[in-house]
């Protein structure tokens, strides 16, 4: 068995299989715990109203918070949207969710698609480097925040280099970013990475929590 | 010096001098850890879960903190504040805990010490960092449960623990007794104010508070005047008449629960449809959200702020207000636990357009309304005066910007914190109460 075979074929059983698990175990044991019922009297009955915009609007904050977040916020916005172009829109990728998923979607052309992945690559350096320099960053950052962001780090390069053909033999290279995405895979559940699930969750449950009291948060 | 600045500097000599009286809470060290640990383990909810869960670590939190926007000191980072907390759920409660233990660290009695700074002098559980959190993450509801565990761990610094001692063993606060507030009634009834006092059957209970009682008096004899000019069913208890509740600003959970059981107490044995709580936001919080919790099912009465009361009377017609000729332009301080906790954006503002005055709304308001820095307790630390006071400037210029002649306000806490910081900074603004200003306008 070759690293590529190996990396297409159990790791990514593997690493697809303690991911799903590992999501739902986190998932489901935050809801396996005390559920405290609020007995006061509501000043709005419309909590999943409350709790469905909250999910829509926090992306968004209001004008005199956004103030003061604005890099955050952008820089946020954009290497979300060049990593998710990168995974959902690159032809090989689409390849891949295909043999899986048993359909497919139009991509961009190789050539397009090195530029989100550069710009989320450049936004993700440079927020690393602000997290190590900006003292209030540097005091909350724990291991994770660092882990997390190498991990992502290293799944762009690696992926860029393969597709430019940069570095060992592409097999090689190919297998090296397959199986750093399987680790980005793995590692998800284990740390903070697992907001791609928790966003929606917390968003709504602040959403629904304020609206009770009337509140639009 | 007016006569809100003398009884302050009163108060704040008193202050000072409780603190020196606070009964100490002393224990060895790994029975404080292991008491804030049965706190934290025993108040967690899913809600509380999820906050713990989602955060990412991203730092926004910061830049809707007023401790932290006006100092940029590192630890005053909100999710910072919660750091103890949040490292003993990821050892003893998340899923993925067998896996946390072998990297996270346990928390020490020495940390808890360090954490008593962030979460009582610099945190007035606002909730504003609550609005920017991108996860929605409810940092404010964690800190109130970091309050609970240092608490637990004889760690509420020693004002806060002196007061809320005093009122938990004798139903006082302040030191203002059942005789002081018999004194002030009649001292009201000599100026032309009737305040019925201890009615066996009344619709209404109104409560005041220490602080009311103190230093604004005013407030208590304009609240009677609006009663009476309703002509509704109303009446004051002499044995409770205290709506503020220090076991609630300490995290102190059974001494919330007596405080908060005394009034729901008082106001069922006079068959009370409606609990008028006074112009102080904590008080709000802990009756209206947390008596029917506190009591285990919903009490037989409403609780209203009297801001609340007295927008909806006017909305109503039942109660009605002069157009204030000429009036001065104000611009209004909405209280964090009123409005962004509360929900109540609406009401003042229906008095006030009443009333006629120039509204100037500042830049930051209703559920993203700065704190004023000295509420949750924070206005009782002496140690927390300077920090405090260079918050309230963020304040401070925002109702500066809105070149209003004068700030009015529907909290006392909110109200002192004006005052003294005000008068730090030479600020000459004038600092008003909707009930006040209300009652002086009545039509």
């Amino acid at each position: 068995m070759t690293l590529l075979d190996f990396a297409i074929g159990p790791a990514l059983q593997w690493s697809l299989m303690i991911m799903i698990v590992g999501l739902c175990w986190r998932v489901v044991g935050v809801f396996l715990g005390r559920w405290r019922r609020d007995l006061s009297r509501p000043r709005s009955d419309a909590l999943v109203q409350g709790g469905l915009r909250a999910i829509i609007t926090r992306s968004a904050p209001a004008r005199e918070l956004e103030k003061n977040i604005r890099f955050q916020h952008f820089t946020g916005y954009i290497w979300h949207i060049g990593f998710f172009m990168t995974v959902l829109l690159y032809e090989p990728h689409i390849d891949f969710f295909k043999s899986i998923l048993g359909f497919g979607w139009p991509g961009l052309p190789s050539h397009l698609v090195v530029f989100p992945a550069a710009i989320a690559l450049a936004i993700l350096v440079m927020l690393t480097i602000r997290r190590m320099i900006d003292p209030m960053m540097r005091t909350i950052t724990r291991p994770d925040d660092y882990l997390s962001l190498i991990i992502i780090i290293s799944a762009l390069i690696t992926g860029l280099m393969a597709s430019a053909h940069i570095g060992p033999r592409y097999e090689t290279m190919l297998a090296l970013h397959i199986l750093n995405v399987e680790l980005l895979f793995v590692w998800i559940p284990f740390s903070k990475l697992a907001h791609m699930i928790f966003w929606l969750l917390s968003r709504y449950r602040i959403g629904a929590y304020f609206e009770r009291k009337g509140v639009k948060a | 010096m007016n006569l809100a600045l003398i009884a302050i500097d009163q108060l704040q000599e008193d202050l000072g001098a409780l603190a020196a009286k606070a009964a100490p809470t002393e224990m060895p060290d790994a029975e404080r850890v292991a008491r804030a640990k049965h706190v934290f383990m025993k108040r967690m909810s899913i809600g509380l879960a999820m906050n713990l869960e989602s955060c990412i670590d991203c730092g926004m939190c910061s830049e809707a903190c007023h401790f932290y926007m006006v100092t940029r000191d590192p630890k005053y980072a909100p999710v910072r504040k919660l750091e103890p907390l949040r490292r003993f759920y990821r050892r003893e409660l998340t899923p993925l805990r067998w896996v946390n233990r072998l990297f996270v660290r346990d928390i020490s009695a020495d940390e808890l010490r360090e954490w008593q700074e962030l979460v009582y002098d610099a945190c007035t559980a606002c909730g504003r960092c609550d609005m920017i959190c991108p996860m929605g993450v409810g940092i404010s509801e964690s800190v109130h449960l970091m309050r609970e565990g240092m608490a637990a761990a004889g760690l509420i610094p020693s004002e806060l623990r002196a007061i809320d001692q005093e009122q938990r063993e004798q139903g006082t606060a302040l030191d203002v007794d059942r005789n002081q507030f018999t004194a002030i009634v009649q001292e009201l009834a000599t100026e032309g104010v009737d305040i019925p006092v201890d009615k066996a059957k009344a619709d209404i209970l109104v409560l005041s508070s220490a602080l009311n009682l103190r230093l604004f008096r005013q407030t208590v004899a304009s609240t009677a005047k609006i009663m009476n000019k309703l002509g509704v069913d109303w009446t004051m208890s002499s044995r409770c008449f205290d709506a503020s509740n220090y076991g609630y600003l300490s995290g102190d959970y059974p001494a919330e629960k007596t405080n908060t059981l005394r009034i729901i107490d008082a106001a069922t044995a006079c068959g009370a449809s409606k609990v008028i709580v006074p112009e102080c936001g904590h008080a709000y919080m802990a009756l209206r959200w947390g008596g029917a919790n506190v009591l285990g099912e919903r009490p037989p009465f409403r609780t209203l702020a009297i801001s609340e009361f007295i927008g909806r009377e006017i909305e109503a017609g039942r109660l009605q207000v002069k157009p204030i000729v000429n009036g001065n332009s104000v611009t209004f301080h909405d209280s964090c636990r009123l409005v962004r906790h509360g929900g109540l954006l609406k009401e003042p503002r229906i008095a006030l357009r009443a009333l006629g005055l120039d509204l100037r709304e500042m830049e930051s308001r209703g559920r993203t309304a700065i704190c004023c820095g000295g509420g949750e307790g924070g206005n009782v630390i002496g140690r927390a005066k300077s920090l405090r006071g260079q918050a309230f400037k963020i304040k401070m210029q925002e109702a500066e910007d809105t070149d209003a002649d004068s700030v009015v306000t529907s909290c006392d806490s909110c109200r002192y914190n004006f005052i003294t910081g005000g008068a730090k900074a030479n600020w000459n603004k004038t600092i008003e109460s909707l009930v006040e200003l209300v009652a002086d306008n009545l039509a």
